[in-house]
């Protein structure tokens, strides 16, 4: 990150909360789901900004609540400035333009009965876009931005690979012409052979574009190659933001250490000494006390039981939220082996 | 020399489609040494889970064996009967799937469901079989274990799932184990969990091993010997090591090249034109020629296997010269 970019999106304090509904008839909150519990982070025009973590940490719905598909319940969004969660509807939509999304799944997020075209040509429509003229034109651009051919733009989802689906779903995003894309898991569905076609892809797009992107993955190999800062999340918050070689050279957060000696060895002969994490993720809607990953942390302190750490800036521009690297930290004892 | 426990010969799996035999495993053949873990890998749709499914005499309605057979110590399955497969199946192999939910019954407790693999296949009583099942489940390190036997599955999690399917598929002792993407539906944490949990109860209990993977990493950090299926055939069969470090096939060279290297930073990813082709719509000759950068005038004959220096066996024109002994395909 140079020293000149320009913030294009500021997240704050973002929570999104899901009741879960129970009682006799089904109308009672018992308990609600901490899916997003108070995320902040930036980012920057023209770069990727990478969110990692496992499954039901809350990425998605990250990204989705950012994009108002979802309705945040407390914090704030600022695109170029403006606050989005305060935008009406109308406001919104005009919004949306800039900022759009690639789905995780290219075979459930088409619909199966449109044609290609109809389907890239959606959202312009959508926009108010009436000069058919106009449309065809930014149809048969984006075609070609992404490898899709004319003949192919009249035939319908069955008809194309996994791989040429997600081509469809990114030329989809493309046409508003959007400075934002918000990619949940564009690759997670694809062979590797694949897989590197559709980054390549993007990468290309972003250059050409001057895009900005937010990916979100779980795989943390496909992350390091395409990603210029990332967020490692843990039960819906964000505990460690840094510059990718930072990020993967010293990790910093106990979680995200775990994490990151988890990933398969590249070569069967460079085997790696994994941090093997006990126990499994809690649930979002009865997280731990106090730094919610201390029941599987090996450093935890008597402090990270009752005390919530916050996401702090501690070097260069990299952010941890962890008492090790708090001054109230420095004075807790260790807790011993975790349970 | 060191001692088979399974071998796959010449195996063919397919449909019918109004008579005509289409194939989806064409005549393939590998084997497996005791103690070892082969691994199996491939792109989607390339007839992995048809393979490893036959294995187990599970094959889906419609698909059928059409020719070949399967060794496994000094039993054939061309000859089985359905009452042949209960009593091996779980007993001398042994198979985890996939999709943990999908494969456990929701409607029977988690002890309930390790209990019967063990009582169908060993004569004891249901308190034995019920102390064994409670062994099994500390074995895969299942946190309360004893609470865990008298749950649904739909009261764990996935990681624990997969571990009770890992109890349930070793509860008897089986010489050979089968897993079907074991990890691909998990974290990489519980994936990391879980792979060191095969490794250990591999060690202790001696078994042997095929993995069906897609992630070249989990083969990198698991297998002892690979082979690579494309388009229904085995086109390389290497040790783990020459696989990565010389990989042969332009196949395999395009799968390892794709991978995102986590050491060294490139801009762009190799990547492999084109998909597998669908069963019933093979090209003739090579099968991957369609999208092999380095196919010439030979290729349009199907290549049989070569055997190289090295010891590997690649099914590829480019190793014709090279080769000494011409292998039957
Ligand atoms: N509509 C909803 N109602 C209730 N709970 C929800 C809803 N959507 C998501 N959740 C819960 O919120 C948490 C976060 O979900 P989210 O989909 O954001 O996870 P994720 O990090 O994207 O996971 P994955 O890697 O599996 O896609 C999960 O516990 C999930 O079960
Ligand atoms: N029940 C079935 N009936 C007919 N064809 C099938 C069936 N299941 C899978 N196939 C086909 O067989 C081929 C190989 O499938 P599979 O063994 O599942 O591949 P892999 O496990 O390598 O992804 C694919 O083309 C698939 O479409
Ligand atoms: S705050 Fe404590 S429990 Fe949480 S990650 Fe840091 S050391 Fe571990
Ligand atoms: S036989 Fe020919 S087409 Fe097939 S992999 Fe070898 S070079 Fe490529
Ligand atoms: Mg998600
Ligand atoms: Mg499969």
């Amino acid at each position: 990150m140079t020293k000149e970019q320009k913030v294009l999106l500021k997240v704050e304090n973002l929570k999104k909360h899901f009741p879960v509904k129970g009682g006799i008839f089904g109308n009672k909150t018992l308990q609600h789901v901490k899916a997003v519990d108070g995320v902040s982070f930036e980012v920057m025009e023209g770069e990727t900004f990478g969110i990692v973590g496992e499954s039901g940490c809350g990425k998605s719905t990250t990204g989705r609540t950012i994009l108002r598909l979802l309705e945040p319940t407390e914090g704030n969004i600022y695109f170029q400035g403006r606050n989005l969660a305060e935008l009406n509807n109308s406001g919104m939509r005009k919004l949306r333009k800039d900022i759009q999304i690639v789905f995780q799944d290219p075979f459930a997020s088409l619909n199966p009965r449109m044609k290609i075209q109809d389907i890239i040509e959606e959202p312009l429509i959508n926009f108010g876009v009436t000069d058919r003229k106009e449309r065809e034109r930014r149809l048969l651009e984006v075609a070609d931005q992404v490898g899709l051919t004319p003949a192919q733009l009249t035939r319908f989802p069955h008809e194309f690979s996994g791989g040429q689906r997600q081509r469809i779903g990114i030329a989809r995003a493309l046409i508003s012409k959007p400075k934002l894309i918000i990619a949940d898991e564009p690759v997670s569905a694809l062979d590797v052979s694949i897989q590197s076609q559709v980054l390549n892809l993007m990468r290309d797009l972003q250059k050409e574009l001057g895009l900005t992107y937010i990916f979100i993955s779980h795989d943390l190999s496909v992350v390091k190659h395409f990603c210029d800062r990332i967020g490692v999340m843990y039960l819906g918050k964000m505990v460690e933001i840094a510059e990718k070689s930072r990020l993967y050279d010293k990790p910093m957060h106990p979680y995200a250490e775990a994490l990151l000696s988890a990933l398969p060895s590249p070569h069967p002969l460079k085997k790696k000494k994994r941090i093997i994490l006990k126990g499994d993720v809690p649930s979002p809607s009865n997280p731990p006390s106090g730094c919610t990953f201390h029941p599987r942390c090996a450093s935890c302190m008597d402090i990270c039981k009752t005390d919530q750490p916050t996401l702090q800036v501690v070097e260069d521009q990299h952010a941890v939220s962890c008492h090790l690297y708090t001054e109230a930290g420095k004075h807790s004892f260790a807790a011993g082996e975790p349970v | 020399m060191v001692q088979r426990v399974l071998e796959v010969d010449k195996l063919k799996v397919g449909i019918r489609d109004d008579g005509r035999k289409i194939s989806i495993v064409n005549g393939i053949s590998f084997h497996l040494h005791k103690g070892e873990t082969l691994g199996i890998v491939g792109e989607s749709g390339c007839g992995k889970s048809m393979t490893s499914l036959s294995l187990m005499g599970l094959l889906p309605p419609g698909v059928e064996r059409h020719d070949g057979d399967v060794r496994l110590g000094d039993l054939r399955f061309k000859d089985f009967t359905k009452k042949d497969w209960r009593k091996i199946r779980g007993k001398k192999i042994s198979m985890i799937f996939q999709e943990p939910m999908s494969s456990l019954n929701p409607v029977y407790t988690i002890g309930e469901q390790i209990m019967e693999m063990i009582l169908s296949h060993e004569k004891v009583s249901k308190k034995a079989a019920r102390a064994r099942a409670l062994e099994m489940l500390k074995l895969v390190g299942i946190p309360r274990p004893e609470q865990v036997l008298d749950e649904y599955p739909y009261q764990l999690s996935g990681g624990m799932r997969q571990r009770v399917m890992i109890a349930i598929a070793l509860s008897c002792n089986p010489e050979v184990l089968i897993a079907d993407e074991p990890t691909t539906a998990l974290d990489v944490t519980i994936q990391a969990q879980i792979l060191e949990l095969m490794k250990d109860i591999q060690n202790k209990l001696h078994m042997s091993i095929v993995l069906i993977t897609h992630d070249l990493g989990v083969v990198a950090e698991m297998c002892d010997r690979v082979i690579v299926m494309y388009a229904g055939e085995v086109v390389e069969e290497s040790s783990v090591v020459e696989l990565f470090d010389h990989p042969k096939h332009p196949y395999t060279k395009g799968l390892i090249a794709s991978l995102p290297d986590v050491e060294e930073q490139r801009e762009y990813l190799s990547s492999i034109p084109g998909v597998v082709p669908a069963p019933g719509n093979m090209p003739s000759g090579c099968r991957f020629a369609p999208r092999c950068s380095l196919a010439h005038d030979r290729c349009i004959e199907t290549p049989p296997q070569f055997t190289t220096e090295s010891g590997s066996q690649v099914k590829c024109w480019l190793f014709e010269e090279k080769e000494s002994e011409v292998a039957a395909t």
